[in-house]
């Protein structure tokens, strides 16, 4: 009896799992909608957003889960269109461009506020970008404004050099001409000011901040050492320098002996505490580490990690210092004899050694003085390309015509922040009870991993058509779980790439809630170009022309097969470039396009490559095999996620059927991943994704940009750099594009990768929900969602979404978009209007 | 008693601190940074960071640096989280893995002991084997595979509860619930078979041949002997769910502690992985202390000298 | 009594005698012995009669089939057979239980044996020792175990040594994947030994073994732990399913099994993912992963029945 009992009771419960299941499944297919589907009434929107935001400061984060959230309570200069991702007015009414395209002026609107009541003025504005750009901040998206002129220098702690003569040293001078992007010159763009002369003047040189970097820098250079008047014995004075300071403390004693007239242990009894602190840091950067120790028992202090308050401490000193000598000065006016001037005189005080503060300290004055030649100037905050030139404009000045910079406005970096706010609570200010935003909408709530809630803020510009109350954004990632909410009403929309391909199949059958359209990204293969075998061209078109796309994508469910590296249908101007200049390479090269096709899937072709590669292909029963293929030294590394898996399998299948080898995987936890790719340690090849910043194609071929490329394949072509140099020069968009092409065919001719499919932006919405678009970055305007209570209204066939006209929301954007088209008129009327402004 | 007492307490310290160590040595060796991603960084912007984060210095000085803040108690803030302290990351979501955790434990203890004890006392016997079953149940179904079938069931079909989230008494029903089938299947199989061997020893036959009643047999001497090994596997246990659980965090959308802390090892996130070690090492000594000086009141034998 | 236990050469033919009668226990057996057999010489059989492998058949099969009489069991995502997905998965499952079983059987009870004994400043040392392994994030020491073994900054000598055990990518997975387990199977269980032990060693028959001179390993590893022997054998039935979940996870941070193998864990973890879409790629490697651990469980019930000293008279 009790084995049967055991045994009947686990069938039993087997059996009604199965069939709860299989019920499940039959009533879950049906219906129109996916799950549950009612119209919330409290006006809310319930949003999936990804990952838990890193931080609620809109400078901080890098991730589009966090651009989601921030993008709702901060404003920018800019808004992305929220079908085209196109930019549009958005604190600033209108904008305009000078002739090269090197500079911008954004005409700020007067009416904008910050959540707490206080106007929003172009002064916010050049808080805001100076800060994004400042070292202290160490914003990792910094790097998005360093096409602003002097930025990158401000955020990599450079300095500019001053000459023998007093003046600055130029850039031109120094670096090759054909090298620089653009001359730069003085125009009156805008209103005349100081510091817009400044801007408009040739670009300095600056160099890192280091002695020996200089050393470094002007090595070999005759041009910038006859500039700065060096002689190689000055180097040889560095050298020493470098060397004793290097060769530890009696170094240090000797050198300050003779700078400075004292030995070491008097400077150090003589400092305070904060200065000798001072000295312990400087000696440390400079000595380096193995020696920290000695510098610590020499001056009895250890290191803190706050460095402003050293500074200031040191400032202080200093200021000592100064009254003593001021003292002095007072006493040798008094004195009576030229003797006692001069006993007294000696009394005087040198000033501490000034250890520089550059967001590191360095040594560079007691350098630069003990030469008496070039002078050290740190790029500052107020020297970068941003200038309120009044309360409501804003100027940017750029290094080089970006025509895709104006697209970089509306990103989350570059949203206004609250000055006073940041300055009072620090880094406490994202907190809910401090924060102050500048969005359609104001923080509420935040509770971490679960909730950020958001409410329609009245004190935005544009509250008026603002429709939603309330947004809440989840913070879940677990694809299940939020299909599960979905199901059951609980969110409205989930982000981009969520439902897994199994899902899709489902999925998809709702036309009226799925959205499957291409992104600005691409997914790929990089091929290690400096590894065998894959260091043979031949190799990589083996590999490459063996897979065939069209069925990896179906296999996917989110069809979008790539054969070239720039995403496709979502730059359709540059697709037309593409496609006219490839015809033109092809007969210019005698490839016939027939030829060029194959490289989408050839089997026959692809055996053939890889036998003239010298590993030939042979007939084996039904398949093939490659028995001479080095298969140990290649195999696809991937960091692990479901698709990825899949993905690798299928490739393997592929590379198995069509030329009979079996490419090992190997899948690492993600941080292990990175590393390994872009150290170009792994074997064959690795899998790699990118998603644009803006809507340009140079956002992906800048990846092959230069030697020291990120595209983690080591492949790199002099040409390649040279025409994106010349696009860059180039103001007609389409010729721009042309060139860019240019650039793309010579990349794919080398195949440094395998490109895999255009991303799929693959998420699903409630019918109900209006106004909200699978634009190619998924970053959604939330000003435009709304709520639709009438089921007849309600989104159907979502596939054509695009196309479709929503009168609320075309209204909307036309209206928005009304500042700038009168602006625009008004200026093609009088073109004086803009300088006068 | 009191001694050992305080002699394990003091220990606490040492042997936390040298969890710590440990694992500040782990991070370093493991490949990658909490600010690596898919683009790379600019140089500056990369030298920036080292010198903010104190990267820059040599590794003995980070040490002292992290050890002395430590030992005041302060991990400073996450790196992935900049606005956020470890310490305050810990306390906001401590409540909500411990309330899960704990309720399930009791759960378990609930069911388990009781079906343990029943199988126990009438083995081979259908309640035995079928009591067992159940138990086994939920360590056979992993629990990433309950928890969504019971959503499925009780929160898509029949619309009982809610299928994720953090909420009201609802939300906590099915997490519960699939976090202590675990728990259940372990604690009932122990107990019967501590059970077992205590209801044939030596001390149990004389406690019988005394004439004592069969419960009190049962339950003051035969119970207290006999969960010994469900105490044993308790300590661990408790402290490991108090530090959250990250499947049924992951299904339901707790924002408990197990999965931030998975993800701050994902993410290399120094100061947080710290932060949820030495609370959880500290945590787990405390339980095992506690394991140990029940053991001298469940078995009046076991003694420590 | 405790003569008994000592008499050696009976003892197991005993026990043997005794499982036999157990009827829920030879089922259990029967069940564990027949998934045994089949997964390590099913697939060849099975790809020789229907010419399904683990892996891809052929390109076009790429979507999920419900089970039909080619694939008993269905298909995966990818329309691989399921059947032989489960029997490859049920090879790499079943090994790493019976390795994490032995880890844990030598290392746990011996640990946690000597522990208890031993009593005061050692037991408190091993003890501590344990509580730091346990502390010490185990995720972190598999990610560094990953980038030491297996990654581009492997010390050469490190991978000469697994190139001379392994050999291929794959097997020296293999061998991390173990070391990985190794590394933790054996703590909770020292802990329940050295529990046990700690009741059982002021017992009287241990203090008649102390008394006439047995030595102390002896008194351990012959008196104390068979005594202990019935714990032991239910927490190791317990220790193997949350192993083969362990094994899943590890698979997730890249140690173990390489795509396109599988494990059971890994079959289930994805079945999960489809269960409201294509339930079978849940149901039938869960039910045979359930099945053979329900099997493992009885089996492991009567051992102890079977190896308890106490109730052999009964």
């Amino acid at each position: 009896m009790s084995r049967n009992y055991s045994i009947q009771s686990f069938l039993g419960v087997v059996v009604i799992v199965v069939s709860l299941i299989s019920a499940g499944c039959g009533t879950s297919a049906k219906g129109r909608f996916y799950g549950k589907t009612e119209a919330p009434t409290d006006n809310t929107l319930r949003y999936i957003s990804g990952s838990e935001p890193e931080s609620l400061d809109p400078q901080i984060p890098t991730g589009q889960p966090e651009a989601r959230v921030l993008m709702s309570i901060y404003d920018g200069l800019l808004e992305y269109n929220p079908k085209t991702m196109e930019p549009m007015p958005a604190l600033a009414e209108s904008w305009e461009t000078n002739g090269d395209g090197t500079e911008y002026l954004f005409h700020l609107r007067k009416n904008a506020k910050f959540s707490n009541g206080e106007p929003i003025t172009a002064k916010d504005f050049a808080y805001t970008f100076r800060r994004g750009m400042s070292p202290e901040l160490t914003a990792l998206n910094a790097y998005l404004g360093f096409y602003i002129k002097y930025a990158e220098a401000y955020n990599g702690g450079r300095m500019f050099l001053k000459g023998a003569d007093g003046n600055f040293l130029l850039k031109k001078d120094f670096v090759d001409e054909a090298e620089t992007t653009v001359e730069a010159k003085l125009d009156n763009f805008g209103a005349d000011t100081e510091f817009h002369r400044f801007l408009d003047a040739p670009e300095r040189l600056t160099v890192e901040g280091s002695p020996f970097d200089l050393a470094k820098a002007t090595e070999g250079d005759e041009k910038l050492k006859t500039v700065l008047k060096f002689k190689t014995a000055d180097f040889k004075n560095v050298g020493a320098f470098v060397g004793s300071v290097k060769s530890g403390t009696d170094g240090v004693s000797k050198l300050l002996q003779e700078k400075l007239g004292k030995s070491l242990d008097a400077c150090v009894s003589e400092c305070d505490n904060n200065a000798k602190q001072i000295i312990a840091d400087g000696l440390n950067k400079i000595i380096g580490e193995e020696s920290l120790h000695k510098t610590e028992v020499l001056t009895g202090v250890t290191l803190t990690k706050d460095a402003e308050k050293i500074v200031k401490s040191f400032d202080g000193a200093n200021k000592k210092v100064e009254d003593a000598n001021k003292i002095l000065d007072e006493e040798i006016a008094k004195s009576a004899t030229d003797e006692e001037k001069q006993a007294k005189e000696k009394k005087r005080k040198k000033p501490l050694v000034k250890l520089f503060y550059a967001n590191r300290f360095l040594l560079n004055e007691i350098y630069a003085e003990s030469l008496e030649k070039p002078q050290f100037v740190p790029v500052e905050a107020k020297d970068i390309g941003v200038e309120a030139v009044d309360d409501y404009t804003l100027r940017l000045k750029l290094y080089q015509p970006a025509p895709f910079f104006i697209g970089l406005i509306p990103h989350q970096f570059f949203r206004v922040v609250h000055q006073a706010t940041i300055e009072k609570f620090k880094k406490d200010w994202v907190r809910p009870e401090n924060i102050v935003t500048s969005g359609s909408f104001k923080l509420v709530t935040r509770r971490p991993y679960d909730v950020v809630i958001v409410e329609k803020d009245t004190n935005n510009w544009d509250a008026a058509n603002v429709h939603l109350d309330r947004i809440e954004f989840y913070p879940l990632e677990e694809a299940t779980t939020m299909m599960n909410l979905y199901k059951a009403n609980s969110v409205h929309a989930i982000y981009n790439h969520t439902p897994p391909a199994a899902w899709n199949e489902v999925v998809r059958e709702f036309k009226d809630e799925y959205l499957n359209l291409p992104e600005v990204a691409n997914e790929y293969y990089t091929f290690n170009v400096k590894k065998a075998p894959t260091d043979n061209i031949k190799v990589r078109q083996a590999l490459a022309y063996s897979i065939d796309r069209v069925a990896l994508s179906e296999f996917r469910k989110t069809p979008k097969p790539l054969y070239n590296f720039v995403p496709e249908r979502i730059l359709p101007k540059y697709d037309e470039a593409r496609d006219k200049i490839f015809a033109e390479k092809l007969k210019e090269n005698n490839i016939a396009p027939e030829e060029w096709k194959k490289r989408m899937f050839d089997p026959e072709i692809a055996r053939k490559l890889l036998g003239e590669a010298g590993y030939p292909v042979e007939k084996k029963g039904n398949g093939w095999s490659c028995p001479t293929f080095p298969i140990d030294k290649v195999s696809v590394t991937y960091n692990t996620a479901e698709s990825n898996k899949s993905v690798a399998e299928f490739m393997q299948a592929q590379w198995q059927q069509n030329l009979g080898i079996q490419v090992p995987l190997k899948n690492m936890e993600w941080k292990t991943f990175l590393p390994v790719r872009k150290a170009l340690d792994y074997q064959g090849m690795a899998r790699a994704g990118w998603v644009g910043d803006y809507m340009d194609p140079y956002t992906f071929l800048n990846l092959c940009y230069h030697e020291d490329n990120d595209s983690a394949t080591g492949w790199h072509n002099a040409e390649f750099d040279k025409l994106l140099d010349s696009a860059n020069k180039e103001l007609d968009p389409q010729k721009r594009f042309e060139t860019l092409a240019k650039a793309e065919f010579l990349m794919m001719r080398e195949q440094p990768f395998l490109p895999l499919q255009t991303s799929a932006t693959n998420w699903i919405k409630k019918p109900f929900i209006k106004g909200l678009y699978p634009n190619p970055g998924t970053l959604h305007a939330w000003k435009f969602v709304y709520i639709e209570q009438d089921p007849t209204k309600w989104d159907t066939n979502v596939e054509n979404i695009m196309q479709t006209d929503d009168a609320k929301v075309s209204e909307q954007i036309n209206q928005i978009m009304n500042s700038q088209k009168t602006f625009l008129a008004q200026k093609a009327e009088v073109p004086q209007t803009a300088k006068a402004k | 008693m009191l001694i050992f007492i305080l002699r394990r307490l003091f220990l606490i310290v040492p042997t936390a601190l040298i969890v710590i160590t440990l694992t500040w040595g782990l991070i370093r060796i493991a490949p990658g940074n909490f600010y690596s991603g898919e683009k790379k960084l600019p140089a500056a912007i990369e030298s920036n960071i080292r010198a903010k984060y104190g990267l820059d210095k040599p590794w003995y000085t980070q040490y002292r640096l992290m050890i002395s803040n430590v030992a005041r108690g302060d991990f400073g803030d996450s790196l992935k989280y900049q606005d956020r302290s470890v310490n305050q990351i810990i306390r906001d979501h401590l409540p909500y893995s411990a309330t899960i955790g704990v309720l399930a434990y009791l759960l378990a203890l609930a069911v388990g002991l009781s079906a343990g004890i029943m199988a126990s006392l009438r083995q081979n016997s259908g309640w035995d084997y079928g009591s067992m079953s159940l138990a086994m149940f939920g360590l056979s179904v992993p629990n990433f595979v309950l928890g969504p079938i019971m959503v499925l069931v009780f929160s898509l079909w029949l619309y009982l509860f809610p299928p994720a989230r953090w909420g009201g008494i609802g939300n906590i029903i099915l997490p519960v619930i699939t976090l202590a089938a675990i728990y259940v299947a372990y604690i009932a199989r122990l107990t019967r078979a501590g059970m077992l061997e205590v209801l044939r020893s030596d001390y149990i036959r004389t406690a019988r041949a005394k004439g004592l009643d069969e419960k009190t047999v049962l339950l003051k001497h035969g119970l207290r002997g006999g969960i010994i090994p469900v105490v044993s596997y308790t300590g661990p246990a408790l402290a490991g769910l108090l530090a959250g659980t990250v499947v049924v965090e992951k299904v339901f959308a707790i924002p408990g502690l197990g999965n931030i802390f998975i993800q701050s090892v994902l993410n290399r996130d120094e100061p947080l992985i710290l932060g949820v070690v030495a609370f959880l090492s500290i945590m787990i000594m405390l339980f095992n202390l506690i394991v140990d000086i029940s053991y001298g009141f469940l078995d009046p034998r076991i003694r420590y000298e | 009594m405790q003569q008994e236990i000592i008499k050696g050469t009976s003892l197991w033919q005993d026990a043997w005698k005794r499982l036999l009668r157990n009827k829920l226990a030879v089922f259990g057996l029967i069940v564990v012995a027949f998934v045994a057999i089949l997964v390590f010489i099913g697939p060849p059989i099975w790809e020789a009669l229907t010419g399904n492998t683990f892996d891809f058949q052929d390109k076009t099969l790429t979507t999920s089939q419900s089970p039909s009489f080619r694939h008993p069991m269905g298909t995966d995502d990818s329309g691989r057979d399921l059947f032989a997905r489960v029997m490859q998965g049920g090879r790499i499952s079943l090994m790493v239980g019976i390795i994490s079983t032995i880890v844990s059987l030598i290392v746990g009870v011996s640990y946690g044996a000597i522990a208890g004994y031993s009593g005061g400043k050692i037991d408190n040392l091993m003890m501590r020792i344990v509580d730091v392994i346990y502390s010490i994030p185990y995720i972190l020491v598999v990610i560094v175990l990953l980038s030491v073994f297996g990654g581009p900054n492997t010390p050469g000598w490190i991978k000469t040594i697994s190139d001379t055990f392994q050999g291929g990518q794959g097997l020296s997975q293999i061998f991390l994947l173990f070391l990985a387990l190794g590394l933790v199977s054996w703590l909770t269980m020292a802990r329940v030994v050295r529990g046990q032990i700690l009741s059982l060693k002021n017992q009287e028959f241990v203090l008649a073994a102390k008394a006439t001179g047995v030595s102390t390993l002896s008194i351990i590893f012959k008196h104390l732990v068979p005594n202990a022997l019935g714990t032991v054998i239910v927490y190791s039935t317990l220790t193997i399913p949350s192993v083969m979940l362990t094994e899943a996870f590890l698979s997730f941070l890249g140690i173990g099994v390489q795509a396109p193998y599988a494990s059971w864990g890994s079959l289930v973890a994805d079945g999960i993912k489809n269960i409201q879409i294509f339930p079978w790629q849940l149901i039938f490697p869960g039910v045979t992963m359930a099945l053979t651990l329900f099997s493992l469980n009885f089996l492991g019930d009567g051992l102890r029945d079977a190896l308890d000293p106490q109730t052999r008279k009964f």
